[in-house]
């Protein structure tokens, strides 16, 4: 005698219906009728499919044979950028009137990239209610799901107000590096081999290297994680508040750092280059704040703090110890 | 039957459609990408008559985008075969962009390769229409086709494959 099927059978013949090459709207309506019969329905079929995406991706090379093949993001002004801010609202809003009206029990948040152009800033508000503010010439992607919320970052500096939730935590990967949190303001600059976390509210777990295994660095509000790829040298030290994160009011803040630094943040705030006019000149040091506005005056500025002269020359502008 | 009850069914069913496209596309963020497009569609039906039946009208208004994306993606795959072989090593970042979602983490993946090994205890048939439909990325079609069998008898080995797989698993 065969015995009933279980849920997650009948959910697996669902998905394997479901990738037919044709589906009709009657299959449809059947399936979302089951789906939308029992909460373990639809926990069966989610556990079928993420089985079957598990699968999907299993491997590199073999990916390519799906469906969709993967293409490269497009990561400049480009179709795929411009409406995602627009639409996370949008979506948000309408997910948010769901769950009220409906009581949605999945909040399926769409992958999406964001990237600001040198000089602009931009303020991303996620479907959880986090906001993340970029910094200029920066890029970032976000991948909800029910399980975690994961941001990426290669060359960015962002900070992050990020909406508590214990059960999905939100995981930045920073070049090799990982920060985990559950809810809390930070800010996170990955720039030229560097990683700088700062915190300002709640406790962020740092972990630099992968080969810390489960062992990271738990940052209290106030403290700053340092940490340089190149030598491996990570300190972790006491930051003046708001500091990290004053690009956010228009203000670059120094302590004691060479111009090399200063030069490479300022030529991430405007398209016009500036060059050190030799290695020396790069190690000159600055402590002091700059304020963000014209780079004809933030240029000035800087050659009234430091003994520089700036040359202007047809292609930039070329700073050199006087 | 106005729009607002279409954005109503909307808001009802977007996860479910999700869930479906994801099947059928076998990626979670085309399917959400899809399902953020008509969104827009059906923003754009303000005030239009709509059938009695709105969930079915939804479902096919997605089948088409994304028989139009299947399309449009054919053609740009042979641009992007072109471009990744040419950017392979100054774009690297970018091409990793576009990994598989939030299912492929890293931990999953080991998770993942040592369930695949479990596919060898599969009987020989069932085994081969899972590799060739699910690891090699071949259709229904093509699967019956090789192994000389219907396509609901491929599908039959299919079901089979992930029942075992998922209970291997648990």
């Amino acid at each position: 005698m065969k015995t009933q099927p279980t849920d997650i059978e009948i959910a697996i013949d669902w998905l394997v219906r479901l990738q037919r090459p044709t589906v009709s709207p009657a299959d449809w309506l059947a399936f979302d009728t089951w789906l939308s019969a029992s909460e373990h329905h639809a926990q069966a079929y989610d556990a079928a499919l993420t089985l079957d995406l598990q699968l999907a991706c299993y491997e590199p090379g073999i990916t390519q044979a799906a469906p969709l093949p993967s293409r490269p993001m497009d990561m400049s002004v480009g179709k795929k950028t411009w409406r995602w801010p627009v639409m996370g609202a949008a979506v948000a809003s309408l997910l948010i009137g769901a769950s009220l009206i409906w009581q949605t029990q999945v909040h399926i948040a769409p992958e999406a990239a964001y990237a600001t152009a040198i000089g602009a800033h931009k303020t991303v508000i996620l479907s959880d209610g986090s906001h993340i503010d970029l910094n200029t010439a920066s890029r970032l992607t976000v991948d909800f799901d029910r399980t975690r919320r994961q941001v990426r970052m290669k060359d960015a500096e962002a900070y992050f107000d990020v909406a508590k939730d214990p059960r999905r935590p939100f995981i930045i990967e920073a070049g090799h590096s990982q920060i985990q949190v559950v809810g809390t303001a930070f800010d996170v600059k990955n720039r030229d081999g560097q990683l700088v976390v700062y915190v300002e509210r709640g406790i962020v777990d740092v972990q630099p290297l992968p080969s810390m295994g489960s062992k990271h660095y738990r940052l209290r509000p106030g403290q700053a994680l340092a940490y340089d790829q190149r030598t491996g040298l990570i300190n972790v030290s006491l930051a003046e508040n708001g500091e990290a994160s004053s690009w956010r009011t228009g203000r670059l803040i120094y302590r004691d750092q060479p111009l090399s630094v200063v030069v490479a943040d300022l030529n991430r705030q405007f398209d016009r280059p500036i060059r050190l006019g030799d290695a020396q000149t790069g190690k000159v040091r600055l402590s002091g704040v700059l304020i963000v506005d014209t780079q004809t005056a933030m240029v000035k500025r800087l050659s009234a703090l430091l003994p520089l002269k700036s040359s202007d020359k047809g292609d930039g502008i070329v700073l050199t110890t006087r | 039957m106005k729009s607002q009850s279409l954005m109503q069914t909307y808001a009802e069913k977007r996860d479910n459609l999700v869930r479906t496209f994801a099947a059928r596309l076998r990626s979670m963020s085309e399917a959400e990408d899809l399902i953020q497009d008509l969104f827009f569609k059906i923003e754009r039906l303000e005030n239009q008559e709509v059938g009695e039946n709105p969930s079915a009208l939804l479902f096919q208004m997605a089948n088409h985008l994304m028989l139009d994306r299947l399309r449009s993606q054919k053609r740009a795959a042979a641009r992007d075969a072109v471009w990744l072989q040419g950017n392979i090593t100054s774009s690297q970042g970018q091409i990793l962009a576009d990994e598989p979602s939030a299912e492929a983490a890293l931990a999953a993946r080991q998770q993942l390769a040592a369930l695949i090994q479990r596919v060898d205890e599969l009987p020989p048939k069932v085994a081969q229409a899972f590799r060739l439909h699910k690891l090699e990325g071949r259709s229904q079609a093509e699967t019956a086709e090789v192994m000389s069998i219907s396509q609901s008898t491929v599908e039959k080995h299919i079901s089979a494959a992930l029942k075992r797989l998922i209970q291997a698993r648990n």
